[in-house]
């Protein structure tokens, strides 16, 4: 269902040939079938798509030219691209067959070029008494497939693989155990950064919450973790609860992990200000900015409900929480005063859906 | 594991990997756990302080969150899988919740 006005107001601007002017769009899914793109500034709905499947768990990530969201849906099988100026779906990748069931728990990337999307799927297969549960897999396809998609090259993968990012050189990141490092040409894997294995002799492993592929306004995948820090290689006594963020820069390919804070209150996802990396947004029930230079917290306020997903204007001064319930809240990201809010006109769930910030024009 | 006891066969494996060096093929909890059938959290009960304050406000923000991955497969029906339409008449939580019902297996898969 596309909205008019929006739909007139962009062909005005094709057929005049004048530059579309510099804005935030915000893009994100609603129960059950709803593809959202919100103007951020304007806090309205500029595009409203019914789609004929299910979006859950409506894990998005976009193409390169933020034309197309590819969104994981049919509760985490099949993969869908919906062209965002028309609402019509141009891509479909249904991954089961037969009585293989293949299920992606959160695993999808598009190359930097747009050509390859990639998924990790783990097939299970139904027989009559039982489940014979297979080996991962890293599947590759061509994005110009159209409504048929097959993969075009598989790989073996490893298991509990879930978000991914791709960066300019080509190399497809993806959490699990580890921040693996996949070249989606020949499916090699190496670890980029250890989480399970990491060289901390006073830490305990780490536990890491990777649901939302969102790091694009920053250029990075980045992922928190929280971890116990104990006074000693012994590991009896405990130091301190830490939070640390571990990213990889989607230009360069360089990656840090770090702590920054103790352990006060929970966070389900975090950016950093795409202007200023030392700012850190970190959301759940409450909303904190840390400054990772200081190891600071800087302030934190407390959410009218608890958001799952946290994203930031391409100016670094306003961020919108989103996820769970029908609303998005605005902040602003100097005083974290919430400035504004989004209602999902049809009031569908978020859940656990991606909130992305895509920015358009010139 | 000294502070844990198991309580059903799932998590006496976790011991038993422990007791013999195989923690390598178990790991309780590292990324997110989903799969209706890999997951050993214990949910809705205590938050990681051991309190209820830091679980997620209110309950209904955090239902489909956690169901529609197979968080809490013993709390919510797996719609991952077998009860696909459990919510079907409940798009928005808050507001909806009391469209959700029990559900029980089919004559065929009893």
């Amino acid at each position: 269902m596309r909205n008019l006005i929006a739909t007139t107001a962009a062909l005005c601007l094709g057929l005049t040939a004048l530059p579309a002017l510099a804005k935030d769009l915000i893009v994100t899914v609603a129960k059950p079938d709803r593809l959202y793109v919100i103007d951020a500034k304007a806090r309205s709905i500029e595009t409203d798509c019914k789609l004929d499947f299910n979006l859950i768990p409506g894990v998005i990530v976009m193409s390169p030219d933020n034309t197309i969201a590819y969104v994981l849906a049919d509760r985490w099988e099949n993969v869908y691209g919906i062209e965002l100026a028309s609402c019509k779906t141009v891509f479909a990748a249904h991954q089961s067959e037969g009585d293989i069931k293949r299920k992606t728990i959160g695993s999808l990337a598009v190359s930097k070029d747009g050509k390859e999307l990639y998924t990790i799927r783990n097939p299970v297969k139904i027989l009559a008494d039982r489940y014979e549960v297979m080996e991962p897999e890293m599947a590759v396809y061509d994005t110009s497939a159209g409504m048929e998609a097959k993969p075009v090259r598989t790989f073996p993968a490893p298991r509990r693989m879930t978000v991914m990012a791709t960066d300019r050189k080509g190399t497809l990141y993806a959490a699990g155990h580890d921040i693996y490092a996949i070249d989606p040409k020949t499916g090699e894997t190496t670890v980029k950064i250890p989480n399970a294995s990491w060289d901390r002799p006073t830490y305990s492993p780490p536990d890491v919450l990777a649901f939302w592929p969102i790091g694009t306004q920053a250029d990075e995948f980045l992922l928190l973790y929280s971890a116990a820090k104990f006074t000693d290689e012994t590991q009896n006594e405990l130091a301190d609860f830490v939070w640390g963020y571990e990213t990889v820069d989607l230009t360069t390919g360089e990656s840090k992990i770090e702590d920054f804070a103790s352990f006060e209150v929970i966070m389900f996802s975090a950016v950093r200000d795409p202007n200023d990396k030392t700012k850190l947004y970190g959301v759940y029930t409450q909303l904190s900015k840390h400054d990772l230079a200081t190891k600071e917290l800087v302030k934190r306020v407390d959410l009218p409900h608890t958001y799952y997903c946290i994203n930031i204007s391409s100016d670094g001064k306003e961020l919108y929480v989103g996820g769970t319930n029908d609303d998005i809240g605005v902040y602003d990201a100097d005083t974290l005063e919430r400035i504004g809010e989004i209602i999902l006109p049809s009031g569908g769930d978020m859940a656990a859906g991606t909130l992305h910030v895509i920015s358009t024009g010139s | 594991m000294k502070n844990l006891k198991p309580l059903n066969q799932k998590a006496e494996r976790v011991v038993k990997a422990a007791e013999t060096d195989k923690m390598d093929e178990v790991r309780a909890m590292q990324t997110i756990v989903a799969g209706c059938a890999s997951t050993l959290d214990p949910g809705w009960e205590v938050d990681p302080f051991g309190g209820v304050a830091a679980l997620c406000q209110p309950m209904e923000a955090d239902l489909y969150g956690c169901s529609d991955p197979c968080w809490w497969p013993a709390q919510v029906p797996d719609t991952i899988n077998s009860y696909p339409d459990w919510n079907a008449n409940a798009d928005g939580a808050p507001a909806d919740w009391r469209n959700l019902g029990t559900v029980f297996p089919s004559d065929s898969e009893t």
